[in-house]
């Protein structure tokens, strides 16, 4: 009797406990704060109309967005050829190469960046090598600005390109390269024709993964940007723990929930939303 | 074949830039000055006393691991229940379910952040290890989630066919059949619950307020001022746990295939 | 003049030998199979000759040419893959026309030759067809036609047929015999299956452990095999042990425990007086014969047209029997026999 009830209720009943945890704190408070971005006293909508029209924050979208291209068409880049080597390594190799890619992950990004800030610093060992080795001639500038933030968002979001493209490049039937092979082909017209167009389903899905991790990334550009390179992320800290203007912030969140949602939709044919989680 | 080793010299370059740089931390943290350069001029171990001995790196150290501890037995049991619920969803609601089950993850921490800030403002709760647990848990869920539904996923339906014509009721079956077979992908997702909850940064640093700071909020608050080595203490304690829960999520994932 | 010259081609992985020493000549616009069980090193042989894999030793010349060294892309040869090893985002037009591309052939000829090489597999009114859109023959056809159009010096297949229904594989078997025949071109053909082997081709190797064990036409492997393994593998068989009584080199006796006569038969070379050895006797030859062994049927089993009888002889000997349904002896009482000019004495392959 019991046994019978708990089938029927089953699935309801045991994701229950769960969906009442994320409703408490997740959906509310999001819907809290879409309220809160219409809660100016000077109008429902003016930090929408501010956001939008003030040129200093058009140009904080704009470094959004570049930023967020750049660090994507640069693990892009580096990704593919790391990828196609991972998976043509020999396997004692390929562990260890896989090893490389995924202990980072696990990592507190927090450790990653702090890194990246004892490395970069104007006497650290990265300026010093450079200097010592001809390059330049004084230090370069390579915290607190963009160059910083590229560097550390590049390397915290490398491995979200690899794994994809490695798993579309295994993917692809080895036979088809023989037949391209036998069919006269050299090496480079077999890659361009047959590898690369078959792993391109891999390079969408790793770009669009560190595109949307990139829009609302926020430890990494807080630690090593500076004035000049203020991104959405730090622009919402900033309007929170700086200035306390809540509608400003609350809209300003929305705007970047909203275009990261909007983003999910369009690249949804690559990425499955699931997979985003599963790569961790 | 020129081209075989440029590709792996390539490949090397890479690891190496994935691997090495975050090892920074480590020769950081044995400096004998109170500022860091790299490589230290002189080495010493003083940093660890006063990472151990000074109450305030003591008393985040403690509530990052209360606060770890209580997310994990809060995320897997409904992580665990929500999966194998999710298991059972067919169409559409099983779409709008692990839609809102990938939420947590798709959407950007700060904005959950700055969300959770402000229900939490409101409700008197900033500052408290409540607000935290019931945050770090909810970032949590989708990964223990998804860690036991890979291991359902892998279980042959045949089994528990068996079990029920074997005359097995649900909660017996899950006991004896679905419990022991899944048992590795819940550890993992617990392994996992643990190390989000330890390493998570950006909500804590809105939650925290000045009474409940764990060591991430800590090693935030130092490295945006004026930090001395032990900080890098603090970071390289954080990358040995992670290493270590990296090596055991590891075997386990070997045990279950 | 041999085409393809495979000269003491052999191959390693390690310890593990997959291809022993191996001769073997295939003659200009012959149609040779290589036919043996999983493992027997064919497919080995036939990646060889592609350039896919480099031997460990021996030398592959093709015509007067060494190819050895050369890699896949400069033979010149045409493969059909077990998978078909289309390519997924091209359509069929494309699939077939790409190794013309690769050989700058101009469009116009280009696609002159692809509609020649469609038409010649039957699939006119396909070439803009996704390879998706195409059943698992068609597509079997569209790797056949990519393989022709280049005009390759030798055609090379690996188990094409075996992803097709037992149907469409009879079909096509003949389809590639009579197209053979139309315009032969030097092919290598790789499968585990007798029959299609004796279907198609002018003649089999038969192969095993990594080693050639017999070269013929079909007829000759099936009349005269050189051992209990090619009997075996080809065709049904009665293998009976005994001890050779006695042999001149072209005939030969066995003596069988529990058997009034000895069998007698053609001798296959490796015989010697006193060794062990098996008697081939085919179920088609073995017939009802008055004054005959006498013998008794066990089991009948139906096969459409024909009908197998398992018989038991006196000492306890089991053969089979094949007769035309119809034609089949009714009762379970029969005496047997066979005709002596059909059955071969074979050494006993371990």
């Amino acid at each position: 009797m019991l046994d019978r009830l708990a089938g029927r209720l089953g699935p309801a009943a045991l994701l229950l406990p769960a969906v009442a945890l994320l409703a408490v704190v997740f959906v509310l408070p999001l819907l809290r704060l879409l309220e809160l971005s219409f809660s100016d006293p000077a109008g429902a909508a003016t930090p929408y109309v501010e956001l939008l029209h003030d040129p200093i924050y058009r140009k904080v979208f704009a470094a959004t967005a570049w930023v967020a291209v750049a660090v994507t068409a640069i693990t892009v880049l580096l990704g593919y050829p790391f990828a196609l080597a991972l998976a043509r390594a020999p396997l004692r190799w390929r562990v260890i190469l896989f090893a490389c890619v995924l202990t980072p992950l696990w990592i507190s990004v927090l450790v990653r960046t702090f890194s990246w800030m004892l490395l970069l610093e104007t006497n650290g060992p990265v300026n010093r090598l450079l200097v010592a080795g001809g390059i330049v001639e004084r230090p370069l500038a390579l915290l607190f600005n963009q160059t910083g933030v590229l560097i550390g968002m590049v390397h915290v979001l490398l491995p979200y390109a690899v794994l994809p493209i490695y798993a579309a490049l295994v993917r692809v039937d080895p036979a088809l390269l023989r037949a391209s092979e036998g069919l006269g082909a050299s090496p480079a017209r077999t890659f361009l024709r047959v590898l690369l167009p078959l792993s391109m389903p891999g390079v969408a899905t790793g770009g669009a993964f560190v595109f949307l991790l990139s829009l609302g990334f926020f430890i990494t550009p807080a630690l090593l940007g500076g004035a000049s390179s203020i991104t959405l992320s730090m622009l919402i800290d900033g309007f929170v723990n700086e200035r306390l203007v809540w509608p400003l912030a609350a809209a300003a969140s929305m705007i970047l929930l909203a275009a990261t949602l909007a983003f999910l939709a369009m690249a949804a044919r690559f990425v499955a939303p699931a997979a985003v989680a599963e790569v961790r | 074949m020129a081209g075989r080793v440029a590709l792996a010299a390539f490949a090397a370059l890479l690891a190496a830039f994935l691997v090495l740089p975050v090892l920074a931390v480590v020769p950081a943290a044995f400096s004998a000055r109170s500022f860091i350069r790299l490589p230290p001029e002189a080495w010493s171990v003083r940093w660890w006393g006063t990472f151990f001995g000074d109450p305030s790196w003591r008393r985040a150290l403690l509530k990052s691991v209360e606060v770890a501890v209580l997310a994990t037995l809060v995320a897997v049991p409904l992580g665990t229940a929500a999966a194998l619920g999710l298991a059972r969803l067919r169409g559409i609601v099983r779409r709008l379910a692990l839609a809102l089950f990938v939420g947590p993850v798709v959407v950007p921490v700060i904005v959950l952040a700055v969300a959770l800030y402000a229900v939490a403002r409101s409700a008197g709760l900033v500052g408290t290890t409540a607000a935290l647990v019931l945050g770090h848990a909810m970032l949590a869920l989708p990964y223990v989630a998804l860690n036991v539904g890979v291991s359902l996923a892998a279980l042959d339906p045949a089994l528990g066919r068996a079990a029920a014509g074997l005359g097995a009721s649900s909660w017996r079956l899950f006991r004896t059949v679905t419990l022991p077979l899944i048992l590795p992908g819940v550890v993992g997702g617990a392994v996992f619950a643990f190390v989000t909850s330890f390493d998570e940064v950006v909500l804590s640093v809105f939650l925290a307020g000045p009474s409940a700071k764990t060591l991430p909020v800590r090693i935030w608050e130092e490295i945006r001022v004026e930090y001395t080595p032990v900080v890098a203490v603090a970071a390289t304690f954080m990358m040995a746990l992670a290493i270590l829960a990296a090596a055991s999520f590891r075997l386990l994932r070997r045990r279950r295939a | 003049m041999s085409a393809v010259r495979f000269a003491g081609i052999g191959k390693s992985f390690g310890a593990f030998t997959a291809l022993h020493p191996t001769d073997l000549d295939v003659a200009d616009g012959e149609f040779l199979t290589l036919l043996g069980p999983s493992g027997s090193g064919k497919t080995t042989l036939l990646n060889i000759c592609a350039g896919y894999l480099p031997p460990s030793r021996g030398r592959l010349l093709v015509g007067e040419r060494d190819v050895t060294a050369t890699p896949a892309r400069r033979r010149n040869m045409g493969m059909v893959f077990q998978s078909y090893a289309l390519f997924p985002h091209m359509d069929v037009h494309e699939n077939v026309a790409y190794g013309l591309r690769v050989r700058r052939v101009p469009a116009s000829e280009i696609a002159r030759r692809v509609a020649e090489a469609l038409r010649v597999v039957r699939l006119e009114g396909f070439a803009r067809r996704a390879i998706r859109a195409l059943s698992g023959g068609q597509q079997q056809r569209v790797a056949l036609a990519r393989a022709l159009v280049i005009e390759p010096d030798v055609l090379l297949m690996d188990e094409p047929l075996g992803a097709l229904d037992r149907q469409l594989r009879k079909e096509v078997q003949l389809e590639i015999r009579r197209m053979h025949l139309a315009r032969p071109r030097t092919t290598l053909y790789v499968t585990h299956d007798q029959e299609e082997a004796l279907v198609m081709s002018d003649r089999v190797a038969v192969m095993r452990a990594g080693s050639v064990v017999q070269v013929g036409t079909g007829r000759a492997l099936y009349d005269r095999p050189a051992d209990a393994f090619v009997a075996r593998f080809l065709g049904e068989s009665n293998l009976v042990a005994g001890t050779v009584a006695a042999t001149d080199g072209t005939t030969a006796t066995l003596t069988v425990p529990g058997l009034p006569h000895a069998i007698a038969g053609s001798a296959a070379s490796g015989l010697a007086a006193g060794a062990r050895a098996v008697a081939l006797i085919r179920p088609e030859t073995v017939r009802p014969e008055a004054g005959g062994l006498p013998a008794r049927i066990v089991e009948r089993v139906h096969l459409g047209e024909i009908v197998a009888l398992r018989l038991v002889l006196g000492n306890g000997l089991e053969l089979w029997c094949r007769r035309l349904a119809g034609t089949d002896p009714a009762g379970e009482g029969i005496e047997i026999g066979w005709d002596p000019a059909s059955v071969s004495i074979l050494p006993d392959a371990a």
